[in-house]
């Protein structure tokens, strides 16, 4: 088996959401109430039972014709995924077969962590189980030899899971057939995400897009400094106070004339 | 208590220092158990993680707790250095770093415990507060880019106390026998309190403060 990668295409993309809900049935994720935003797009954001969405968006090019945009959101399962990196307990793994990014619910501890640290904003905490939510690229199905449940729902093949070196190939093809403003998006970050996009349009005229993602500074700070630092400074010490004992001696009250003991509290 | 034993702490100070210390060191222990995968097995007294998540949050909040009543007990003592005796303490690194033949003499705490109580109070609070936001990450004001900064924050508070802890136990034991005592029993022996806190003595029995035990009880 071998790295695979999930590929959107929105220019192939109708917004028929079947990919939504066929993410939702897999998963067994209820509905929720929602509100009207005056929009098609449901729910407003991802949600802890809402893994993948697709955004709509009204978009005005500069000849001032008026395009819809559609991008598909969820977990893009970073090479580098400061998630797992910051999850303190393991439940953040990477799938050892396909480097897609896993969610083991018995072992999440509902830190949050992984949160604040995604630098995509992907995760969604549910206070009522103190559990954090994503998508896992349909672990349960790509291990089995099945593809994703929004791959296998999508009508018009915007949505393609395949071998890594095939989808980018067929991405970069893609890219050159749409022209000038088209791109790819995701294999250029955090070390190439297995989850990524033909955008027909320029990525910064996306909302919500990141524009530059990257495994947060402070993330490396804390887990590849800090966390050896602290135990280096804490032996450091220890050794120090050892040395200052065997070689400067404890500062011990000085002897009266009579008293025996010269040690305080005896 | 021995005849000629002197009293040098309250038992409020005793209980404080205590409720401050236990949380700290509990926090650390939960704390370890979380921040290093290879030490994932100290949760195993809480059933896991999750327990040692639960136990270490609300055992934030006694140490919150504890760190302010200790601020509010000591931080005019403890809390503002003296000049120019600290000065002159300093000079001499109190004695402990190379020989001296007289350390300069300074009041109830000199300015080695000062710098120790000062970052206790400073890094206690940054981790109180820090740990307040990672616990309810949506209460912070200021965005996700800085609110990532929080986590790395309270690593950096957890590297200084953490070390700070083992400065605190070897000074306060072996490196300074007799010194233990006046946070278990609260009674040192004039021996001990004049080679460490000479000043304090003297402006004790100056004003007459001093509580000597008579050796009844």
């Amino acid at each position: 088996m071998a790295e695979k990668i999930k590929l959107y295409d929105d220019s192939k993309c109708t917004a028929c959401r079947g990919c939504q809900l066929a993410c939702k049935q897999w998963n067994g994720l209820k509905a929720g109430q929602t509100a009207n935003t005056g929009t098609y797009q449901n729910p407003p954001s991802l949600q802890t039972n809402t893994y993948m969405m697709i955004h709509y968006q009204d978009y005005v090019d500069a000849q001032g014709d008026v395009k819809w945009l559609f991008r598909k959101e969820a977990c893009m399962h970073c090479t580098n995924a400061a998630c797992v990196t910051v999850c303190p307990s393991g439940a953040l793994y990477y799938n050892k077969e396909f480097k897609t990014v896993g969610l083991n619910h018995d072992k999440c501890i509902g830190c949050k962590e992984c949160v604040a640290a995604c630098p995509f904003e992907v995760p969604r905490y549910d206070a009522k189980t103190d559990k954090v939510y994503k998508c896992d690229m349909c672990e349960s199905r790509i291990t089995n030899g099945l593809d994703p449940a929004c791959v296998k729902a999508c009508p018009t093949g915007a949505l393609k899971w395949g071998d890594k070196e095939t989808i980018l190939g067929a991405a970069a093809k893609r890219k050159e057939y749409l022209g000038a403003v088209a791109s790819t998006y995701g294999d250029k970050f955090v070390g190439g995400t297995h989850f990524m996009y033909v955008l027909k349009e320029n990525p910064a005229v996306y909302a919500g897009l990141m524009k530059d993602p990257k495994v947060p500074f402070s993330v490396i700070a804390w887990k590849s400094w800090l966390k050896p630092l602290s135990l280096l400074a804490a032996a450091g010490v220890v050794g120090g106070s050892f040395l200052h004992y065997v070689l400067h001696g404890p500062k011990r009250p000085d002897p009266e004339p009579n008293d025996e003991k010269t040690e305080g509290g005896k | 208590m021995k005849k000629g034993m002197i009293k040098v702490t309250s038992g409020y100070e005793r209980f404080v220092h205590w409720m401050l210390a236990i949380s700290c060191l509990l926090l650390c222990y939960t704390g370890l158990g979380m921040m290093y995968q290879e030490l994932n097995f100290l949760g195993a007294i809480t059933g896991g993680l999750k327990g040692l998540k639960v136990l270490h949050n609300f055992t934030g909040v006694v140490f919150g707790v504890a760190l302010l009543l200790a601020i509010q007990m000591w931080w005019k003592e403890a809390g503002v250095f003296v000049f120019p005796e600290d000065l002159d303490w300093f000079k001499t690194a109190g004695g402990y770093l190379w020989h001296v033949d007289k350390v300069a003499e300074t009041g109830k705490y000199n300015p080695g415990q000062k710098m120790f109580f000062l970052t206790i109070a400073l890094f206690g609070l940054l981790m109180f507060v820090t740990g307040f936001f990672m616990w309810f990450p949506d209460k912070f004001p200021l965005g996700v880019e800085a609110l990532r900064w929080i986590y790395t924050l309270h690593a950096f508070g957890f590297l200084v106390i953490f070390a700070f802890f083992f400065v605190h136990l070897y000074l306060g034991t072996v490196g300074n026998p007799g010194t233990v005592q006046a946070m278990i029993s609260g009674w040192v022996t004039r021996a001990w309190l004049k080679k460490q806190h000479p000043k304090w003595l003297k402006e004790m029995e100056h004003e007459g403060t001093l509580i000597v035990s008579d050796g009844k009880k």
